[in-house]
């Protein structure tokens, strides 16, 4: 395997690109017990259309979740769950808007544990009684989103900021379009997306990787299949459909979600030092050290529940913020004057760079998380670049080009704002 | 692992040195007993101390010092562990070695946080009016919205009613009405003296020597003038009658909650034996909870049990629809029953046994999963070290972990469903 040490994380991470077209990536730490394993395939819920060996596809939203959930069958009655928890480890899975990652984390019988990750996950096995009985779980779970303000929140902005993405459909489609799906129409998703050429192996701890890329192989096999490919997007304007969006709930007080609308990265080294920009742009607005955080908290605009970032999700990306005020609108309203003072008297050179230097020391802290290490490092793949290069991309950028991208950005036009108003106690006497 | 040293009577300085990590965490709580008429003051002085110090005058001045140590963060901590309510600051920051050059972060982190604990601006012998107002309108925001998440607003409602007559039942940040009620002096002269009174635990996980952070700490320990007055000592569950409550809501989802106690705590030997239990019976995709009311019912998406060790209380929540109240409620007893019965398979218990040890094991892999277990482990009462508690873990029997089932009854009951109130 290509091993490479980077001496100023210390880090060192392990690589490869097996026969089969699958690629490993292991992040070895020394002295520690546990051990976390991601199989991740660049596939989410957004990709519902796609050819296969010529054909074309059109799949019902919500299949992405479904598979994920129905991919713990395995044949003959086995319990993957049961198998893990036996070997003394835990098992899970999740699925995003343009991935989905099966894992699990263990102190011992790491090898064990690889291999059924492998196996479960590259063994397709759906019987129409056990695809039924997941309907009524995956209804409760999504009865369970629409309660969520969280989720609702987010779901309505996607709508309002989206004219044509997919991502304005929820990850876990809605009780009409699980109806259509059926164990055909899951066997078409993993043949389509699940071969080795479109996964990535992510292993963080203290394994032998030679050993992980080993196991990996006598699994999988050496066999290059087909990838289904994804149905090109449509193209997106740089507005929104609509400015903003309110819904009523029963919550405490009024919650928001705002967004800005970004053109989406692309691939490789110059898309991810976009989204470095953006990273510190996002901080610059209104990071927790910016003139308008401090103010708007001060002011009581904003609580210590406000934070925002860039988010970025395969062709689409947006600057966003979030959290709990009496005044949603005049949060959105102080962040559009802000940017105009940007604008006029740009940003603080000194101030500048303290932000690089706490925003750096910030990543390199959360690499003691095995999670977070493990998430970044697949998302990073998926974009085509090497997530332990971010200190070098960090200290290049200038803070012009902070500017230049929020003049861009934060504008009227690419804005939409989504609300979660309480019940008032009027209504419901 | 963890050294233990005494800095003067009632604080406890705890280390574990670790030189795997790139960030050292450190924190600093005071230990309270939990009373109505004070854990509303205990849950807002460290969002004030946050708000400025004499020095760093306001929330930039702070955030600015954070930043300029490399992105260093200060955080408020106010836990309930049993009959206990803990209050104070969380330090993470970046670890020695990734500094520049000459720089260190330590040093200046320790002495930042001293004068957050003790360099409060004050105005006419309280805390500035301005600070107390604002972070008591965000204190009030965070108790009320529990409410938006359906399930934890339902587990505090089931918690609140079994345990009316216990300090369990105690919100952990008080009530709105407490918090609305107080003022700047009142609130100061609290601090002050709970910072005289009570017991005060440090813990610190990172690369430096104990020693090292011991002699750190010297600034702060000189400028706290003390008179130490000891905690009780933790409780069992205090006995009321149990009630059966719903309410109603506008949610499309229903939220059952049911709470058993039992005379089994976590100062008690058969306390491993319920932890495997709890285990066996709903906690985690192998449990019986989920493999039967989920995976054979599709009763549910999400449902678990959970112990409270420090007070022997078992809860079960599910989220189902509104008519399914009933039969998950029998499903759920039908599984405790089996429990009870001895209905339970080598491989669950082997399975529970694995589970409990290997959390036990990864306990150890971040700073704050070391701090987050010991911290508590220590306040909570739990007797037994770490080694003899994984020993233990791995000696229970399947007749140990039935009389563990056999000794819960079932005390009170909570469900949320849909319709206007």
């Amino acid at each position: 395997m290509n091993k490479i040490h980077y001496p100023e994380l210390d880090e060192t991470c392990y690589r490869e690109v097996l026969e089969n077209g699958l690629t490993v990536a292991v992040v070895k730490k020394s002295g520690f017990t546990k051990k976390l394993a991601y199989f991740v395939t660049d596939y989410g819920a957004i990709h519902t259309e796609f050819t296969l060996e010529g054909k074309q596809y059109q799949a019902p939203a919500g299949v992405a979740h479904y598979l994920e959930h129905k991919l713990f069958d395995m044949p003959e009655g086995r319990d993957v769950s049961a198998e893990f928890a036996s070997l003394g480890a835990m098992t899970n899975a999740f699925t995003s808007y343009d991935m989905t990652a099966y894992y699990f984390s263990c102190t011992e019988n790491f090898r064990d544990c690889l291999k059924l990750l492998l196996e479960f996950v590259s063994t397709p096995y759906f019987t129409e009684e056990s695809v039924e009985k997941e309907r009524g779980i995956i209804d409760q779970e999504i009865g369970m989103n629409q309660d969520a303000p969280d989720s609702v929140i987010f779901e309505n902005l996607m709508v309002s900021l989206y004219e044509n993405h997919p991502i304005r459909v929820p990850i876990l489609g809605d009780s009409e379009t699980i109806r259509q799906i059926t164990p055909e129409v899951l066997h078409t998703c993993h043949r389509a997306f699940y071969t080795p050429g479109n996964m990535l192996l992510c292993v963080i701890g203290d394994v032998d990787p030679e050993e992980v890329a080993a196991l990996a192989r006598q699994v999988l096999g050496s066999e290059q299949k087909a990838v289904g490919i994804k149905a090109p997007l449509r193209e997106e304007p740089m507005t929104c459909p609509r400015k903003e969006v309110t819904r009523v709930m029963e919550v405490a007080m009024p919650m928001f979600n705002l967004a800005f609308k970004c053109e989406p990265l692309g691939q490789g080294e110059e898309a991810i030092r976009q989204e470095m920009i953006a990273d510190l742009a996002a901080e610059t607005l209104f990071g927790e050290s910016s003139e308008l955080y401090l103010r708007l908290y001060e002011e009581g605009l904003i609580d210590s529940s406000f934070g925002g970032g860039f988010e970025t999700i395969d062709g689409c990306a947006m600057l966003m913020c979030s959290g709990d005020s009496d005044d949603p609108a005049a949060v959105r309203d102080a962040i559009l004057a802000q940017m105009d003072t940007i604008r006029t008297e740009g940003i603080d050179e000194a101030a500048f760079q303290r932000m690089k230097r706490s925003a750096l020391g910030r990543r390199i802290r959360s690499l003691d998380s095995f999670d977070a290490t493990v998430f970044r490092v697949c998302a990073y793949h998926f974009s085509g670049f090497d997530y332990f290069r971010f200190p070098e991309v960090y200290r290049d950028i200038q803070k012009e080009e902070i500017v230049a991208f929020l003049d861009r950005i934060v504008t009227e036009e690419r804005c939409s704002l989504s609300v979660i108003a309480p019940i008032s106690k009027e209504e419901v006497s | 692992m963890i050294k233990t040293i005494e800095l003067s009577p009632g604080i406890e300085l705890r280390c574990c040195r670790d030189s795997r990590f790139k960030q050292g965490c450190l924190s600093f709580q005071i230990v309270r007993p939990m009373l109505a008429d004070e854990n509303a003051m205990n849950a807002l002085v460290p969002s004030i101390l946050l708000r400025g110090t004499r020095r760093y005058g306001d929330l930039r001045a702070i955030t600015g010092r954070l930043d300029e140590l490399y992105g260093a963060a200060v955080s408020t901590i106010v836990r309930r562990v049993g009959d206990y309510q803990t209050t104070g600051l969380y330090c993470s920051f970046m670890d020695d070695r990734f500094a520049l050059p000459g720089d260190a972060v330590l040093e200046p982190m320790l002495a930042f946080l001293t004068e957050l604990l003790l360099d409060s601006p004050l105005e006419d012998g309280g805390f500035l009016p301005a600070f107390v107002e604002s972070e008591k309108k965000n204190l009030i925001a965070t108790i009320e919205s529990e409410l938006n998440d359906k399930r934890a607003y339902a587990m505090g409602k089931l918690l609140r009613t079994m345990c009316r007559e216990d300090a369990f039942g105690l919100p952990r940040l008080g009530e709105t009405a407490q918090v609305a009620a107080i003022d700047p002096v009142q609130l100061y002269t609290h601090y002050r003296k709970i910072l005289r009174e009570s017991q005060i635990q440090i813990f610190y996980v990172g690369s430096a020597e104990d020693r090292t952070v011991a002699e750190l700490l010297q600034p702060l320990l000189q400028r706290l003038e003390r008179s130490f007055v000891p905690l009780a000592p933790q409780t069992p569950f205090r006995p009321c009658q149990g009630v059966d409550t719903v309410e109603t809501m506008e949610v499309s989802q229903g939220k059952l909650c049911m709470g058993f106690t039992s005379p089994i705590t976590n100062r008690m030997k058969e306390f491993p034996a319920m932890q495997v239990l709890n285990t066996i019976f709903g906690s985690g995709m192998t449990s019986k909870l989920f493999l039967n009311i989920r995976e054979k019912m599709s009763l549910c998406y999400s449902i678990g049990s959970g112990y409270y060790g420090t007070k022997g209380i078992v809860t079960v929540s599910a989220g189902i629809d509104f008519d399914k109240e009933e039969v998950t409620r029998e499903a759920v007893l039908r599984q405790l029953q089996a429990c009870q019965e001895g209905d339970i398979s080598e491989e669950e218990l082997t399975a529970a046994r694995q589970a409990i040890l290997s959390s036990l094991r990864a306990v150890h892999d971040s700073p704050s999963g070391i701090e987050g277990y010991y911290a508590t482990a220590a306040l909570s009462g739990m007797g037994l070290a770490p080694a003899e508690y994984m020993a233990a873990v791995e000696a229970v029997t399947k007749a140990q972990v039935v009389a563990a089932a056999n000794s819960l009854r079932l005390h009170t009951t909570y469900f949320l469903k849909g319709g206007s109130q």
